[in-house]
């Protein structure tokens, strides 16, 4: 049961607020810290920042992994998008 | 019949006005390209520039790097950066001028920003930042050998100190002055 990582405090949360520190237990998947995220300045330039946001086969991580804003997320697709374009981010790899 | 200001030539709305766009765009030349070859294709291109009203902003060489994948066979490639204000007159004959260069394997022009004014934009192009650009920069490859020879060096090195714990940290150094 998906539940049972939960305590019963979790629970009364609900799915909605759980994206903040207090992840479920044993599942916490955000990979930076928030207030490291607020003023990250995302550019296609930047090849090295932007590899934080790919898997290994080169896909791009998804909002609810990444912790970023859907502003935020928006223009990081937009720059791996471009960073691909000039090879120098993959499209695919591994 | 009124005469047309374009005198036959494609020139963007915003020329009209007096404002310009600022593009930056992103070249990637062959591996093989020689120095003179690019200061060749840096010429070319700022006549392409002058001769359409647009203004050189910056150009920036970041050098040889190693491809994420092979592009027309090449597997590693000279970046060029430029930045321009311009309209999309320019850009559309500055990648044409692209096009033509079989030097040039790609290349990806983004608008930073619209509706510049160009007196208040200062040029940072000067004669010695476009003899910088020229320079494509030391060879990956080359880097990568260099960097694993120097690991396996430091490897060898701390390899050979701890199988003689006997000598203490700084004695070496004090016996070869001692030597002098």
């Amino acid at each position: 049961m998906r539940d049972d990582f939960r305590d019963s405090k979790d629970r009364d949360r609900g799915d909605r607020d759980r994206g903040e520190r207090g992840d479920r237990e044993g599942r916490s998947r955000k990979r930076f810290n928030i207030a490291e995220m607020k003023d990250l300045v995302i550019d296609y330039k930047n090849p090295q920042m932007l590899k934080n946001f790919l898997t290994d086969r080169g896909k791009i991580v998804p909002a609810r992994i990444s912790g970023l804003t859907a502003r935020q997320q928006r223009q990081l697709t937009q720059a791996i998008k471009r960073a691909r374009m000039l090879a120098l981010l993959p499209f695919t790899s591994g | 019949m009124s005469k047309p200001i374009t005198n036959g030539r494609v020139v963007s709305q915003r020329a009209r006005i007096g404002t310009q766009r600022e593009y930056e765009t992103v070249t990637i030349l062959r591996p093989e390209t020689s120095r003179p070859e690019i200061g060749e294709i840096i010429a070319r291109m700022q006549e392409v520039l002058g001769s359409r009203g647009a203004k050189l902003m910056k150009l920036d060489s970041w050098g040889t790097r190693v491809l994420a994948f092979p592009i027309a066979h090449c597997r590693k490639g000279i970046y060029l950066y430029w930045r321009y204000l311009g309209g999309s007159d320019v850009v559309a004959e500055f990648e044409r001028h692209m096009r033509l260069s079989d030097k040039i394997v790609r290349f990806y022009t983004v608008l930073v920003d619209e509706d510049v004014d160009p007196e208040a934009r200062p040029s940072e192009v000067t004669e010695e930042l476009i003899e910088a650009a020229t320079d494509p920069g030391p060879d990956p490859d080359e880097l990568a050998r260099q960097a694993a020879a120097e690991a396996a060096a430091r490897e060898a090195a701390s390899e050979s100190r701890r199988e003689r714990p006997d000598v203490f940290e700084g004695e070496e150094e004090f016996n070869a002055e001692g030597d002098n």
